[in-house]
């Protein structure tokens, strides 16, 4: 019979350790069953030369709140949602300048600015308000310092379920705390570490020139260069449809066009022609830079003159050419009226605008100058009258496909390619077409409409591209398609900027319960089990059995005494 | 506070079993040998529904309510009445009156299903920081579950054990044991079939726990009369 016992008690302990084993097992599974999941894009984090800028964390984990917070309510631990459709940018521009605690921000975008959500020109008096307060949202975000994580999230109908709720509990005048329940968000992220030597890649590619026999001398060469990545206030969200999109597919586009006609030897021009793809845009022009640096002097020298794409996909009926030569240059009035004559034939405005660089002014407002530094004559297209500021105009949140005008867009791809080719083949001042509509040569509209779908959906904030990202690599087989030579540049981007990782994330939406009510229904459960046991031994041993259970101790103690 | 949430739905879900046990004179006479040993018994008839289920049953796709299925769900519920006759009896643990055998098999039996089929999802579920009522809800579907199988083992032990019993009252407790047993199919019928809601089915169980229980307590006592 004891060995019985002692088998008995051998079998249950191995019962017990394969409990606590399944135990430990379940323990160890990863919990995420929240109501709804929303990507959530964060506010970029970055540093100039060691000053910190943007939101410098990134993991969240509060109750939400909303705008109707009753005033003086404690918000260093609530996650404010602020619907951009709604924003009083008064309020962001307090809580940022005055440094007030908060547990977060998350700004929730209108439907239409989802990246998948290309095209279409509906509720557009709904994007023309958003637009502004936009505009001044993300120049006041961008060059902020905030101490608690920010988010952009775009609306659907689950987070407007949630946002309803929310506004609905703070209209009682009872925030959400972990007494009072609610919504909690919680994004579970590690720290932002720093991109490790940011890397740009430059693309460039060359139509070479027929040479005449016996001709000794190089051919000049004309470059058309276009940046083509971008900053914003969320870099998961940077796709700079226009800025600087729209110069990348014009680029692309004037490629085809003069490598169908110098694939046939009949056609080919007698000047090189250079297409360079660069990237650090938005930082000076670094990449540019960097390129040019690279050429060696006779290359350098042989260019005849750089035209620069920005920005030339949503103007009204002007477009600028920016120079930092006078306008007296016989080069500059060369590539100027060479520009009008065609813009004239076309029926819109070209505009010159002269802009004297600083050398010791390290920002560089025009990727021409860039060329100018280096001596070489160069001048940037684009819609913009001024030059912007640093960090502006660099493709942001507002820079979707929906500002793009189609028919604006293909007018200036048309004005680039004809007075190239009018150049290249000395047609100046003559009213020749030679990409007229409906020829074989004519601007190709799909194509078009094509690439700049590509880019809008693309996020291209150069350092959180890889080297060999399919963006960059679907830029170089494409020009490799059009012309020869197509070269990769890879260099580091230079030390002024220092760039934070975890650019998007998943939000995580909890309804939960509140401290007082779980010890509410403690007590519940605790006088419901008294209750049942009172019951249970009332009906089964009766009232005196229940009485004696409480008398016993004290009846003992008398005893022994 | 989802620890805390966990803590509360862990109470509501196995406290009562415990409660029973002790506060009845069931721990007075030492019965939880009884009780261990219907939850063994429990985990076999589990583990021969489980095979039995995946041989004869096909995959639904969908959330219907199939008829012939649910029919053949619950004949192969019925395993659960076999394995309840074999704890009552063919399991003999040291000298226990009848009175006690069915409370300590019943309560042994529901706690296991609790156990088997609660734990689980009450672990992993009831920790996250969402909260549903559903996990209470839960517990209170323990609860009934609870009533019900003692209910069950009290007809059952009416049935195997009792010899002299009043021949009228024979039909009633068959009819009564056939429901309780069916108990499992009626509620998938009225979740799916009907597409009640989990609160609504919750408090049907508990209210048809209550009901049965006060009848096959009256039928006990009925039977416990004459031998008196």
């Amino acid at each position: 019979m004891a060995h019985r016992k002692a088998r008995e008690r051998d079998m249950l302990d191995s019962v017990y350790s394969m409990l606590a084993l399944v135990f430990i097992l379940v323990a160890c599974v990863e919990l995420c069953d929240a109501a709804t999941v929303v990507d959530v894009y964060r506010l970029i984090q970055y540093d100039i030369s060691g000053v910190p800028f943007g939101s410098r964390l990134a993991s969240l984990n509060h109750h939400a709140g909303s705008l109707h917070f009753s005033p003086g309510a404690d918000l260093s631990r609530t996650v404010v949602m602020i619907p951009v459709r709604e924003l009083n940018i008064s309020f962001v521009t307090e809580y940022v300048s005055r440094k007030h605690p908060l547990g977060g921000m998350l700004f929730l975008l209108p439907e239409i600015f989802r990246l998948e959500n290309g095209g279409g020109g509906k509720d557009v008096r709904e994007k023309e308000v958003v637009k502004n307060v936009l505009l001044e949202l993300e120049k006041l975000l961008v060059h902020a310092k905030l101490p608690y994580p920010v988010y952009f999230a775009f609306e659907n109908d689950e987070i407007d379920a949630v946002l309803d709720d929310v506004k609905k509990n703070d209209a009682t005048g009872q925030p959400a705390t972990a007494t009072t329940g609610g919504y909690k968000l919680v994004i579970p992220i590690a720290e932002p570490k720093k991109v490790a030597s940011p890397t740009i890649t430059n693309i460039q590619g060359w139509l070479q020139g027929l040479k005449a026999d016996g001709d000794a001398n190089q051919l000049p060469t004309i470059a058309i260069v276009a940046s083509y990545d971008t900053f914003g206030a969320a870099p998961a969200l940077s796709v700079g449809s226009d800025s600087n999109g729209s110069g990348v597919v014009a680029l692309l586009e004037v490629a085809r066009l003069f490598s169908l006609l110098y694939s046939n030897p009949k056609t080919r021009g007698r000047y090189n022609i250079l297409f360079g793809l660069t990237s650090g845009g938005p930082y000076n022009y670094n990449g540019t830079h960097k390129w040019l640096r690279s050429f060696d002097q006779r290359l350098r020298e042989s260019i005849d003159y750089a035209i620069c794409l920005n920005s030339v996909g949503s103007w009204n009926n002007e477009l600028w050419i920016h120079v930092s030569k006078p306008p007296e240059n016989a080069y500059i009035k060369q590539i100027f009226e060479g520009f009008t004559n065609v813009a004239e034939e076309l029926g819109f405005k070209v505009g010159l605008k002269h802009k004297k660089i600083n050398i010791s002014n390290p920002r560089v407002a025009w990727e021409h100058e860039q060329f100018s530094r280096l001596r070489v004559t160069a001048a940037t297209l684009s819609e913009l009258s001024a030059a912007p500021e640093l960090l502006e105009s660099t493709g942001g949140l507002l820079d979707s496909r929906h500002f793009v005008d189609e028919t604006s867009f293909i007018r200036s791809v048309q004005l680039v390619a004809e007075s190239l080719a009018r150049h290249i083949y000395g047609y100046q001042g003559k009213n020749i077409q030679i990409f007229a509509d409906n020829s074989s040569l004519a601007v190709n509209p799909s194509y078009i409409r094509s690439w700049l779908d590509l880019l809008s959906q693309t996020p291209r904030v150069a350092p959180f591209i890889s080297k060999n990202d399919p963006f960059i690599m679907a830029l170089k087989k494409e020009l490799a398609d059009h012309t020869d030579e197509v070269i990769m540049q890879h260099e580091v981007l230079d030390g002024m900027f220092t760039f934070y990782d975890s650019t998007k994330a998943s939000l995580n939406i909890y309804q939960v319960a509140s401290v007082t009510f779980d010890l509410l229904l403690l007590l519940v459960l605790g006088s419901y089990l008294i209750v049942l046991f009172s019951f249970l031994v009332i009906t089964t041993r009766g009232l005196d059995d229940l009485i004696s259970l409480f008398r016993r101790p004290p009846s003992r103690k008398v005893k022994t005494a | 506070m989802t620890v805390f949430h966990f803590f509360n739905c862990a109470i509501l879900t196995f406290g009562p079993h415990a409660v029973y046990y002790s506060a009845t004179p069931l721990s007075e006479y030492d019965t939880l040998g009884t009780s261990v040993k219907a939850a063994l018994v429990y985990l076999g008839t589990a583990l021969v529904k489980l095979v039995c289920l995946a041989t004869f049953l096909k995959v639904s796709e969908n959330d219907n309510f199939d008829p012939y299925q649910e029919l053949l769900k619950a004949l192969i519920g019925f395993i659960d009445v076999a394995g309840l006759y074999f704890a009552l009896t063919q399991l003999t643990h040291r000298n226990i009156s009848q009175n006690h055998k069915f409370q300590a098999v019943g309560l042994g039996w529901a706690f296991a299903d609790s156990v088997l089929h609660r734990l689980a999802p009450l672990w992993v579920g009831a920790r996250g920081l969402e909260f549903t009522w559903d996990y209470l809800l839960q517990g209170l579907e323990a609860n009934a579950n609870l009533v019900l199988s003692i209910s069950l083992a009290a007809l059952g032990s009416l049935m195997w054990l009792r010899k002299n019993k009043p021949k009228t009252l024979i039909p009633i407790i068959y009819a009564c044991a056939g429901i309780v047993a069916t108990m499992p199919s009626i509620t998938s019928y009225l979740r799916r079939g009907l597409g009640w809601q989990f609160p609504k089915v919750v408090g049907f169980e508990l209210f048809t726990s209550l009901v049965m229980a006060f009848i096959s307590w009256q039928l006990f006592s009925a039977c416990q009369r004459p031998s008196a």
